[in-house]
C-alpha cells in the first residue's frame, strides 16, 4: 500500500440495512481501505439512519420498486439528489467509487452530479432486452464519464459490452479467504453428505432440482444426507418435495461464519443448482476456500468461477440426471473428490480481500493519475447558479 | 405568437444541446489524455526495469542486446508507433523470461516480480484507454458534433492495438 492515504468516495445503490451481495462488497471494501488507514465515506439508502455505522451516510429511506424481474430497494428524487451533490461539495474526495451505476439509484445521480476520477463497479449480469435499446441513449452519456469501469465477473462484463458497448477490467469480488480455511471437521456432517448454503426458498437457487436428482442418487448410495443452512422456511419448502425424501434432509437455519468453516470442511459435496440470476457467485468462493468438493450448474458466472470446471464439478443447468450422475461418480471417488477441492482451495486465495482490494485500489490510482480530485461536474454549477444556490 | 415563442425555446434547446455535447466531447478529450499518460507513465517504467534485466545476470549479451534495443526503441517511438514498438519490447521480454528457466539472485528474482506486478497494471490500463479512446471516436462520428465542429483543435484519438494475450 502507498504511503500517501487518499480520500475516498463509495456510493451504494441499494439499502444499506437489507442483506444482499452489493452490500456486503461495499462494506467489507470500505472497512479494508479503512484498515489501510484511508479516509472512506459511503453514501447510502437506510432505513433505520439512527444505527449506522460511522463511515456511513445515509442518502434517505430506499423506495422498493420491481426492476429486473426483482425488488430493488434504491433511491432517486430531487431530495435525494440535492443530498448526493451535497455529499459529493463536502467530501473533497480524491476519487469516487460508483457501484452499479447503470441502475436507477444514487450510483447513476453521484455519476451524473461528478467530475473527476470515478470508478464504477457493474456487478449484474443480465440477458439483452429489447429495452435495452430505449435505455442506452440516456445510460451512455452518464457512464462514459467514468475513468476506468471494472465488472466483478466475466458475465457482468459481457453484460456491459452488450448493453453498453463498453469495456471494463475484471476485478473479482472479495472473500475473507482466512474465516474458511481451517474449519475442523465435525462428525455430524460427514459420510454421504450433501450441502447447500443459501436462501433456499428462492426459485432460482435451484432447491427443486437437487431434490429431483436425490432418488437416483439414494438409489446407489441408501444413506445420502442433505443438509441445508440458510434462512427461510423450511415447512414451506418441505412442502414442494416429494414426501418419501422428506427424511433426507436436515434445515440448519442460519449458521455463523465458524459454523460455516466447518460445514464446508466436513460435507462430501456442496452443490449449488442455482439455474440463473447469479453474475458472480460468492457463495461458490467461499465454499472453494473452506475445501470443499463443488458441484454447480453450468450458468456463465459459475462457469467461469470455476474455470470451465477445473476447480469444481459442473453440471448441465436444470438437468438433474446430469446432476444425479455427477453427484454418484463422486460419491464413489474420495480421491478425485479431494484432488478438485485440494485445487479449488488453493485457487480461492485468489478471492481474498487483501488481493481483491489491492487490484481495486490500483485501478483507484490510475483514476487519480491526472491529478484532479472530484468536484461537482460543470453542468450541475450552472444549474445551481440558476437555482441561486 | 405562440410560433415564435415556440422557435425561441427550440433554439434554446439546440443552444443547450451543442454546449451539453462539447462538454461532454471535452470531457473524453481529457479521459483519453489522462489514461494516455497513466498507461504512458507505465510503459516508461516497464522500458526501465526492461533496461535494468538486461544489465542483470538473467540475460546474456544476444538477449542484453536485443533487450536493450527495443527498450529504447519502445521508449523513443513516436505515438502512432507506440504501441507497435512496446509489442516488440513485450516479445523480447516474453523470449527472455520463457527460456531463462532458473532464475536466482534476490535482485534478478525482485525485478521479474517488479515485472510481472506492472504487466498486470499495463494490461489495466491499456483497457482503460481502449476504451476512452473507442467512445471519444464514436462520439466524434455523429454528424451534428462534426457538423458543428464540436471537437475544436482537439487531435483525433489514436487507437492503441496492443496484443493483450502477448503480455
Amino acid at each position: 500500500m502507498p504511503l500517501s492515504k487518499k480520500r475516498i468516495g463509495i456510493v451504494c445503490p441499494y439499502g444499506w440495512d437489507t442483506p444482499g451481495g452489493v452490500q456486503s462488497h461495499v462494506r467489507d471494501l470500505a472497512e479494508y481501505l479503512i484498515r489501510q488507514g484511508h479516509y472512506v465515506s459511503v453514501l447510502a439508502p437506510a432505513i433505520d439512519e439512527e444505527n449506522l455505522p460511522d463511515y456511513v451516510t445515509s442518502a434517505g429511506r430506499p423506495i422498493s420498486i420491481p426492476y429486473n424481474g426483482a425488488v430493488a430497494r434504491v433511491l432517486f428524487g430531487p431530495i435525494a439528489f440535492a443530498r448526493v451533490r451535497q455529499w459529493i461539495n463536502n467530501g473533497s474526495f480524491d476519487v469516487l467509487h460508483l457501484h452499479e451505476p447503470a441502475i436507477p439509484s444514487i450510483s447513476l445521480l453521484a455519476c451524473w452530479a461528478a467530475e473527476g476520477p470515478m470508478v464504477g463497479t457493474f456487478h449484474a449480469a443480465a440477458k439483452r432486452q429489447k429495452v435495452t435499446f430505449a435505455v442506452a441513449p440516456i445510460l451512455e452519456p452518464v457512464i462514459e464519464k467514468l475513468t476506468a469501469r471494472i465488472a466483478v465477473s466475466e458475465a457482468a462484463r459481457e453484460t456491459l459490452t452488450e448493453h453498453l458497448e463498453t469495456d471494463a477490467i475484471v476485478v473479482p469480488n472479495g472473500i475473507y479467504a482466512d474465516r474458511y480455511r481451517d474449519g475442523s471437521i465435525d462428525k455430524r456432517w460427514t459420510g454421504n453428505t450433501i450441502g447447500f448454503i443459501g436462501r433456499f426458498e428462492e426459485k432460482r437457487k435451484g432447491l427443486d432440482i437437487l431434490a429431483a436428482a436425490l432418488p437416483a442418487v439414494i438409489s446407489r448410495y441408501p444413506d445420502v444426507k442433505v443438509f441445508i443452512a440458510g434462512p427461510g422456511d423450511s415447512e414451506a419448502a418441505l412442502k414442494e418435495i416429494d414426501p418419501s425424501l422428506h427424511s433426507r434432509f436436515t434445515f440448519l437455519g442460519r449458521i455463523s461464519e465458524e459454523e460455516k468453516a466447518n460445514f464446508l470442511a466436513s460435507v462430501a459435496l456442496y452443490i449449488a443448482p442455482n439455474t440463473g440470476g447469479e453474475s458472480f457467485g460468492i457463495i461458490l468462493a467461499e465454499a472453494l476456500a473452506g475445501g470443499a468438493s463443488v458441484v454447480a450448474s453450468d450458468i456463465p458466472a459459475f462457469d467461469s468461477l470455476l474455470g470451465h470446471g477445473k476447480y469444481g464439478t459442473l453440471f448441465e443447468s436444470e438437468n438433474s440426471a446430469d446432476l444425479s450422475e455427477k453427484i454418484i461418480d463422486l460419491l464413489g471417488d474420495e480421491s478425485k473428490r479431494r484432488t478438485i477441492a485440494q485445487r479449488g482451495k488453493l485457487y480461492a486465495q485468489e478471492f481474498d480481500w487483501d488481493v481483491v482490494a489491492e487490484k481495486i485500489y490500483d485501478v483507484y490510482e490510475m483514476a487519480m493519475v491526472g491529478g484532479s480530485t472530484v468536484s461537482l461536474s460543470s453542468e450541475n454549477r450552472a444549474w445551481n447558479k440558476f437555482l441561486g444556490r | 405568437m405562440s410560433k415564435y415563442i415556440l422557435g425561441a425555446l427550440f433554439l434554446t434547446f439546440i443552444a443547450w444541446y451543442l454546449s451539453y455535447s462539447a462538454t461532454r466531447l471535452d470531457r473524453l478529450h481529457n479521459r483519453v489524455e489522462t489514461s494516455w499518460a497513466n498507461l504512458d507513465g507505465l510503459l516508461q517504467r516497464r522500458a526501465a526495469i526492461a533496461i535494468e534485466i538486461a544489465r542483470s545476470e538473467i540475460s546474456d549479451p544476444a538477449s542484453s542486446l536485443l533487450l536493450t534495443f527495443a527498450a529504447h526503441q519502445a521508449r523513443e517511438a513516436s505515438v502512432r508507433d507506440r504501441s507497435q514498438a512496446e509489442t516488440g519490447l513485450t516479445g523480447a521480454l516474453g523470449i527472455l523470461l520463457e527460456t531463462s528457466t532458473d532464475i536466482s539472485g534476490a535482485n534478478e528474482q525482485d525485478l521479474i516480480r517488479e515485472l510481472k506486478d506492472l504487466t498486470e497494471k499495463i494490461k489495466m490500463a491499456v483497457a482503460m484507454h481502449v476504451d476512452a479512446v473507442n467512445r471519444t471516436q464514436m462520439v466524434r462520428k455523429k454528424w451534428f458534433i462534426r457538423f458543428f465542429r464540436l471537437a475544436g483543435h482537439a487531435p483525433e484519438p489514436v487507437t492503441y492495438e496492443f496484443e493483450g494475450d502477448v503480455l
